[in-house]
């Protein structure tokens, strides 16, 4: 029993984690349709833009997360212009396939830029902690999970509350019907695209202090991210949070009460995907997808 | 009749001379296959073994019994696949009598079916893997010239017997890959008769995200010694989640990264007091060989060689593979050219004390592998950024500190 209240504590803080890493994905499927396989690269360019202005200007990765956003954000739409709006009505396998690919030349880049060595940022604040009586919290952590929680509001006050928002959540909604508004259905689709990728890359700047970096770190986020998503609800970023969260807290719980059960964390993952997929194919609060 | 102008036959004399000298430019030549990592997860490793052997041949002089060294550099990007393709390429279509790499465990047993096609002599300066030693071991065309896990096992026993008291607790942790489960056994094993109790043993998935919960059970069962068996990436993810959380821990040991600048950069503060286990490390100020001067002088002259040509410090690897391309060398030089059989039987028969990795006398294991070169390990301390030894006992060994936060 007394491990709950430790067992709360890492949940949550890994619900935020994981949170980050798949709002992004959420958006772009839900208004685009297409499903993102490079956004695990996202995820690795922004912890490797942190690591880079820590390294070479010293600069803190927080204070350079709304310039590596703003940068991963217009990336982001021009690689929507590019390369996936001609194949917006092609077949899903086309897309994936033209993603998967995308994924595999930005790793290849930044194995040239960065090398394959593992890489870290440490700011003073990663390696602070808290302890509460028998509980201790991560400050990195506890960091990232706050950032989280004002990009996830942030995220929802723009669908919310701003003429574009409005836009892009009639266009996930009501694809016809947008369209006869005059909403200008390639501008918000490269816009949806590109905040997807700055979110993309704000998980990444977390990561940074967290974990390592390394070029290949994208693939494993984003095998996790699928199964949060589907978990959640495809296209849904509120089920998407859910879905982070629950998986957050059955891993966690995995890990204090099974022998040996941090090895079996993503066998956790994927047995929920797989329940979700058998019994309610549609997440929890999943939109229907056509094919 | 007609008359061949200059324009028309020089371009045939060209081909001509092409021809004939062809040939006899492939005779003049010793052909040596290097597999390496050179690209992919294993890169760290590759790069340094590729190294390693071109400095080799640099020192060496470029010619072995009157031939060139041709060496024939591949990249087997760390993939299984593409180590199967450059193993065919180098064996049935490049008929090599020799070759040295691939590091990685993974790697070198994807190569083992293709190697088995032409069987040239394959000197394996990596891979700890007891797998590698059950499948060709017993080859008399296989030398291994890398400690395997219970070499290390042993020595980090030895070590903390050494250096601690006896009874002491020890938790481990490993991954669920082929690294960790190959070292597992012989961690507990060794420890075990070493008089150590070991109280918990916990897998952990490869790139975890979150070790906080594996910790948390670490910490309550009061261990004194953390054993991780686990590599790079994760052992960055390990040593900045037991420094954040400042676990309660007095003695740290990482079996795969402490000896790695790259991990060393990662974790940044918190490497300090993390033990390691290596074959080689910058200043040891190892002897050098009075037989050979020039290719092995005293540790701390090779080093500034090395340093000077590449700028950076020799890591373990750079040392493995540079010392594995020198016994080759001599070994074809003693056997007098190209011929495997008396280059094998030179090889078994070499006996050199004090080359960079100590004494180079390929014995048999009681577990099986025929030709193995190279068992002695170091075990070191992170101390204010440096390495400070603790075993085996010399003038230079210091006593193991606790970590403190």
């Amino acid at each position: 029993m007394d491990l709950i209240p430790q067992l709360i504590v890492d949940a949550l803080l890994l619900g935020g984690i994981y949170t980050l890493m798949v709002i992004g994905l959420a958006l772009s499927f839900g208004v685009t349709r297409v499903i993102n396989f490079a956004h695990g690269e996202a995820v690795m360019l922004g912890a490797y833009g942190a690591f880079t202005v820590f390294v070479a200007f010293g600069v803190d990765p927080l204070i350079a997360m709304p310039v590596l956003m703003v940068a991963g954000c217009v990336l982001g739409m021009v690689l929507f212009k590019v390369a996936i709006a001609p194949v917006l009505k092609a077949p899903h396998v086309n897309q994936i396939l033209l993603t998967f690919g995308i994924g595999l030349v930005l790793q290849n880049l930044a194995l040239v830029i960065w090398s394959p060595d593992g890489r870290s940022v440490v700011p003073s604040y990663a390696y602070s902690s808290f302890e509460f009586g028998d509980v201790v919290v991560s400050g990195g952590r506890l960091i990232g999970f706050g950032i989280a929680a004002v990009l996830v509001l942030a995220l929802f006050f723009w669908l919310k509350r701003t003429e574009f928002g409005r836009a892009t959540r009639a266009l996930a909604e009501q694809h016809d019907a947008a369209v006869l508004m005059g909403i200008n259905v390639n501008q918000m689709y490269a816009l949806a695209f590109g905040l997807s990728v700055a979110l993309g890359v704000a998980t990444g700047v977390i990561l940074s202090f967290l974990g390592a970096i390394t070029p290949f770190m994208g693939f494993h986020i984003l095998v996790k991210g699928f199964a949060i998503i589907v978990l959640g609800g495809l296209g849904s970023i509120v089920g998407a949070v859910l879905g982070a969260f629950l998986l957050a807290f059955a891993e966690t719980a995995v890990s204090y009460y099974v022998p040996n059960g941090t090895g079996w964390a993503e066998a956790v993952a994927f047995l929920t995907l797989f329940l979700v997929l058998v019994l309610r194919p549609r997440g929890i609060i999943g939109q229907a997808v056509a094919d | 009749m007609h008359r061949l102008s200059s324009g028309g036959i020089l371009p045939i004399l060209a081909l001509a001379t092409t021809l004939a000298a062809t040939p006899a430019l492939a005779q003049e030549s010793i052909k040596i296959g290097v597999p390496m990592e050179l690209s992919g997860r294993f890169v760290a490793y590759g790069a340094s073994g590729k190294r390693g052997v071109e400095f080799a041949t640099e020192v060496y002089g470029g010619k072995v019994a009157g031939k060139k060294i041709e060496l024939l550099v591949r990249d087997i990007q760390s993939e299984s696949q593409a180590t199967i393709s450059v193993f065919n390429e180098l064996v049935s279509k490049e008929k090599v009598n020799y070759i040295i790499g691939p590091i990685g465990s993974p790697t070198v047993a994807a190569a083992i079916p293709a190697w088995r096609q032409g069987k040239p002599i394959w000197l394996v300066p990596g891979s700890s893997s007891t797998k590698l030693e059950e499948e060709v071991g017993g080859d008399p065309e296989f030398f291994h010239t890398f400690p395997y896990a219970y070499n290390y096992h042993e020595s980090i026993a030895a070590a903390l017997k050494n250096q601690l008291p006896a009874g002491q607790k020890v938790a481990m942790i490993y991954t669920d890959d082929n690294y960790g489960r190959t070292h597992q056994p012989y961690a507990k094993k060794y420890l075990t008769d070493a008089g150590f109790e070991v109280v918990l043993e916990e897998i952990v998935r490869t790139n975890a995200a979150d070790m906080n919960p594996l910790l948390t059970k670490i910490a309550r069962v009061k261990p004194d010694v953390l054993l991780g068996l686990v590599q790079t990436t994760d052992a960055v993810t390990l040593a900045k989640q037991i420094y954040t959380r400042k676990l309660p821990v007095p003695y740290l040991i990482g079996t795969a990264a402490t000896q790695l600048d790259e991990w060393q950069k990662a974790v940044g503060t918190a490497q300090e007091g993390w033990v390691g286990v290596t074959t080689y490390l910058p200043g040891l100020n190892r002897p050098g060989n009075q037989e050979f001067p020039k290719l092995f002088p005293p540790s701390s002259e090779w080093e500034a060689m090395f340093v000077k040509k590449y700028g950076q410090e020799p890591d373990f690897e750079d040392a493995g593979c540079y010392v594995s391309a020198m016994l080759l060398f001599l070994a074809i030089e003693r056997a007098g050219g190209d011929d495997k059989e008396k280059v094998a039987a030179e090889l078994r028969k070499m006996d050199i004390p004090n080359t960079l990795l100590g004494r180079a006398k390929f014995v048999s294991t009681p577990s099986g592998t025929k030709q193995q070169a190279f068992t002695d390990m170091v075990v070191f301390q992170r101390e204010n950024g440096k390495n400070v030894m603790l075993f085996p006992p010399g003038p230079e060994t210091k006593k193991i500190k606790a970590v403190t936060y």
